[in-house]
């Protein structure tokens, strides 16, 4: 019966999200307050109904009801519990669930939100949030239904992917979901701002929480999924410029790009119709990733839904959501008031600037993942854009943005003083060439391209504090007034300094180990040795292993420097028989900031077996430096002056 | 079929009042200020707060202030049209409220299963349990056996039958597992290491590996008339090229079997098939050479059109075949590098890579 409640939910959500675009489009048109407020009603009921099927399909995975079909193609009774739990967003009617939900969700707490936003802007904005979950859901239900029960059970499912059966793979998907949809409710309030005719210094500031969590959650995601395929694809990688990593990646780029313009038309009023137009392009770019990931144009783990029709459906909501989005902004752009001016050295400048480069690296990310498919469409050849088209295209424009970052926040608004920024940074860039020569001089082998980054990833982390410093007067003011200042910091400040510095940590991380990692192969027999990097190690003993729903062979290998015992490395190759996938699971030995990975590979006739082991320094800096920088979107949600009730109450004690 | 109706009413019905209520709360809230104007307030507020503790430099608070309160005064005297609380529309939201469920009931009624109950595993292992064994299927005979050794954990006999439900399941990798199982339990059996031995001959599709050989001369050391062990090691001698030695074991078994036994005229066939040996013609010089020219041509478009996964895998499995075992690394490490996002490609390419040489 709980099948059936489940999809009946999800069948009553969709009435119900039509109900809320019908009560709110009504609702604005007459000017109704009981219409509007019955529309948010049934947006709350709509995340509702989807939250009851959700946990539906849930229960049918955790109880292994293979009578579900998507349960029956995408779990096994043996599967450990948190990858049956996992497995409800593994396969795609599942992921399109937690999509609609994440939606819904969204749209719920727009909705929910009593004060805080002007009636007639929250109502446009409920409306435009229920239409994408009318489509969505509607084609989740129609084309995609999670909750289809087979005449013909099973004994035994198909189970889930066995290299989608990992940690953080059960975490990366509602991450990278609740940031995809994150981004709807800036497009809802974009077109609710053009509906309206107001872009606002008062409307960039209702934007910007829902921009930062998105962003948060993305960043968060992203970063998971870059760590999966780093330990668990055990080619000791971590990012490809894969089509589906770029697909997570631009819609980042745009919002990051939309967090900043967005301070500008917040504090000045200006760039309203660009924060407008970039509000609405990030929505865009998650659906686009939503398409190529599902319409089978890709091959790739992710590429679940190997189905054109569905695909087609997907294009098809792309084009006319993200096309009704622009033809209203074309429309109604042009009638957005200017905003307050400003002088070519200021806040806004730089602001401006970093808008153009991070757009220009969007544009990039966008051609060299699209011509590919476009070129193999029109001509039928298959080409490949990878890693040297990014390196001549997205690098350098990322350098000039890296190289500007740590001036921006420097700069006064209106009018700014370029002199009085270089004096104040012109330590800052010492030590950062001092870091670069150093690199240059003691690593080796010698790397000139790798030690500028390095001192691109100082000159990031200096620049950061030393505005921390500028704002606290420390070393100049008394230790007290700089205390006094430093906890008075509003937390908008604070979460800035964190994500600059953030990403400060991933330069240095990237660079270091995409230039100095080592890395060997050879077959050992028990007892044989292989030398990476400082390291040596031995082959001590191969064992069988019998997990929960796979044979493996676990290598203890012992790792030494100098003679010394480092770490026991336990490698394992695992055969998941049901459905004959042989995965690696990676150990990593961490070393400080740096990993000693090693894979086992398969075993060779003679009793030997491939080891394969690299030596990445400062890997582990590539993903706490996205992490610092969630941290800091988070610290940045926090600030008082954002959490619209509690400010109220603050002012009106 | 009555409880699922009940859930659906109240569900509809807790829809209808989320609705309802939040639309009459709204109607309440009606007559509240517009937000923005309490928003540009507090940001004059902030500016002051910020200039004060001295974040922000003096000159720049004065534009500031003067900005924000001019936006403060266009948002005072903006003062849109009012919203109005039509109490008439409350039949409307009562009958929209009433007609969503009805709606979605009848889409529910074409998309959904109605009256199919759920298919809980719990569920349908206590209905195998309860059946007549007989009726039940190989994988449902699995299923049961599995659900017995949860229960008697120590009991190796328990192991031995869910093994053979799964090798008649066609499953041998779960029957070795049980064999392993049943093994760890009782270690001196010859029986149970002489079923491992078959069930992974079966994972390796028939093929002798190192772990079957090992465990049918377990067999053999703990029981020395085990004959399907002793078969199956002559026949490893035979295809590992000691042809002599295993027809040897094999003629030794045969003496030992009585005359009547039926496996006794089989294994004499299975001697006489391997005496004349059908060890395969090794191929002409000159047929090599053309087959080397062919897959060095391959290997020559992969480097130009290095997208094509069937190539790749080809490409492996003609190396293997050559027994050119560096060439094979080397082609199936780039290959693997390439699609290491595609699980089926890369067990394609694995398989490649197993391929037996030519002798």
């Amino acid at each position: 019966m709980i099948n059936e409640i489940g999809a009946f939910a999800l069948v009553l959500a969709l009435v119900l999200s039509l109900a809320q675009v019908g009560f709110s489009v009504a609702g604005r048109w007459r000017r109704s307050a009981v219409l509007a407020g019955a529309g948010a009603g049934a947006g709350l009921a709509a995340f509702g109904g989807v939250a009851i099927a959700f946990a539906a399909l849930m229960h049918a995975f955790v109880t292994s009801d293979f009578s579900v079909a998507n349960v029956a193609a995408n779990s096994h009774t043996e599967k450990p519990m948190l990858y049956k739990v996992a497995g409800a967003w593994g396969s795609h009617e599942g992921s399109m669930l937690l999509w609609c939900l994440a939606l819904t969700g969204f749209g719920a707490a727009v909705a929910g939100f009593r004060r805080g936003l002007p009636v007639g802007l929250k109502t446009v904005t409920v409306a435009t949030q229920g239409a994408l979950g009318t489509v969505f859901l509607a084609y989740t239900v129609l084309a995609s239904n999670p909750f289809e029960r087979l005449a013909r059970i099973p004994i035994e499912g198909r189970s889930l992917n066995p290299l989608l059966q990992d940690p953080a793979l059960a975490f990366h998907p509602p991450f990278l979901y609740a940031g995809y949809v994150g981004m709807s409710v800036v497009f809802s309030l974009a077109v609710a701002a053009l509906v309206e005719g107001r872009a606002d210094a008062a409307w960039a500031r209702w934007v910007r929480p829902w921009t930062l969590m998105a962003w948060s959650l993305l960043t968060v995601g992203i970063t998971l999924g870059a760590f999966w395929a780093y330990y668990e694809l055990g080619w000791g990688g971590w990012w490809f410029w894969d089509p589906v990593e770029n697909a997570s990646f631009m819609p980042w780029l745009i919002a990051t790009a939309l967090l900043h313009s967005a301070i500008v038309t917040e504090k000045r009023g200006a760039l309203a119709g660009w924060t407008v137009f970039l509000a609405l392009a990030a929505f865009t770019f998650s659906m686009l990733g939503a398409f190529l990931v599902r319409s089978g144009v890709l091959t790739s783990v992710h590429a679940f839904a190997v189905d054109p029709t569905r695909g087609v459906l997907l294009l098809m909501i792309l084009g006319v959501t993200a096309g009704a989005g622009f033809t209203l902004f074309a429309w109604r752009a042009p009638a957005l008031s200017p905003g307050g001016v400003f002088a070519p050295v200021s806040r806004e400048s730089a602001l401006v600037l970093n808008n153009i480069l991070l757009a220009a690296a969007t544009v990039t990310v966008l051609l060299g993942t699209l011509y590919p498919l476009i070129r193999e469409a029109a001509t039928g050849e298959a080409i490949s854009v990878g890693p040297p088209f990014f390196n001549l295209t997205f690098t350098p424009l990322m350098a000039a943005l890296l190289i500007l970052l740590p001036a921006g926040p420097l700069l006064a608004w209106k009018r700014g003083d370029a002199l009085g920024v270089a004096q104040r940074l012109w330590v800052a860039a010492l030590i950062a060439v001092a870091c670069g020569l150093l690199a240059f001089a003691v690593v080796s082998p010698r790397k000139a391209m790798a030690s500028a980054g390095l001192a691109m990833g100082a000159w990031l982390i200096i620049g950061a504090l030393v505005e921390l410093a500028e704002r606290t007067r420390a070393f100049r003011g008394s230790r007290a007034e700089t205390w006094r200042r430093l906890t008075g910091l509003p937390r908008g400040a604070w979460g800035m300094t964190f994500a600059h510095l953030g990403l400060g940590v991933f330069v240095l991380g990237a660079c270091f180990e995409t230039a100095w990692k080592a890395e060997a192969a050879e077959t050992l027999a028990i007892g044989q040795t292989l030398n990476v990097g400082a390291y040596e190690l031995t082959l001590d003993r191969i064992q069988g292993v019998d997990g929960p729903n796979y044979d493996a062979e676990r290598a203890t290998i012992t790792a030494r420097r100098d003679g010394a015992l480092v770490c026991t490395p336990r490698p394992e190759r695992r055969f998941y028989p049901t459905g004959g996938q042989t995965t690696s699971e990676v150990a990593i030995c961490t070393q400080g900031a740096s990993h000693l990975y090693v894979v086992l590979g398969e075993r060779r006739p003679g009793e030997v077996w491939l080891v394969r082991a690299y030596w990445n320094p400062w890997a582990l800096l590539i993903f706490l430096g996205p992490a610092i920088m969630a941290l800091g979107g988070l610290i940045s949600i926090s600030d008082r002056r954002l959490r619209l009730a509690v400010g109220r109450r603050a002012v009106a004690e | 079929m009555f409880a699922f109706w009940v859930v659906a009413g109240l569900i509809s019905a807790a829809a209808a009042f989320l609705v309802l209520h939040t639309a009459a709360r709204a109607a309440v809230n009606a007559g509240s200020e517009d937000p923005t104007l309490a928003l540009y307030r507090r940001q004059l507020g902030e500016i002051d707060d910020l200039a004060d503790r001295g974040l922000i430099a003096q000159t720049e608070r004065k534009g500031a202030h003067a900005e924000a309160a001019r936006r403060l005064l266009t948002a005072a005297d903006a003062g849109a049209a009012p919203w109005r609380v039509d109490a008439g529309l409350r039949r409307v939201l009562l009958l929209v409220a009433g007609l969503a469920p009805v709606l979605a009931l009848g889409l529910y009624l074409a998309v959904g299963s109605p009256g199919y109950p759920d298919q809980g595993f719990k569920s349908r292992l206590a209905a195998w349990r309860a059946a007549e064994p007989s009726s039940l299927s190989p994988p449902e005979m699995a299923a049961v056996l599995g659900a017995l050794t949860l229960e008697r954990p120590k009991d190796p006999e328990a192991f031995r039958y869910l093994a053979m439900a799964q090798a008649a399941s066609d499953n041998p990798s779960a029957a070795a597992r049980a064999l392993r199982r049943a093994i760890e339990l009782s270690p001196r059996q010859a029986d149970l290491w002489e079923l491992l031995g078959e069930a992974l001959l079966a994972q390796a599709g028939g093929e002798a590996t190192p772990e079957s050989s090992r465990a049918f001369a377990q067999a053999v050391k703990l029981d020395p008339r085990t004959v399907n062990a002793r078969f199956y090691l002559g026949r490893a001698r035979i295809t590992a090229g000691d042809k002599a030695g295993g027809i040897a074991a094999w003629r030794a078994l045969q003496a030992e079997l009585a005359p009547a036994d039926p496996r006794r005229a089989a294994l004499g066939q299975a001697i006489a098939e391997a005496e004349r040996g059908p060890s395969p013609a090794a191929p002409l010089a000159g047929q090599m050479d053309a087959i080397r020219g062919m897959v060095a041509g391959l290997a020559a478009k992969l480097e130009t059109d290095p997208g094509d996964a069937e190539g790749w895998t080809r490409l492996v499995r003609s190396y293997a075949v050559l027994g050119e075992a560096e060439k094979r690394d080397a082609a199936l490490a780039s290959a693997r590098k390439r699609f290491a996002a595609d699980p089926d490609v890369l067990k394609a390419l694995d398989l490649a890579a197993k391929t037996e040489p030519m002798r």
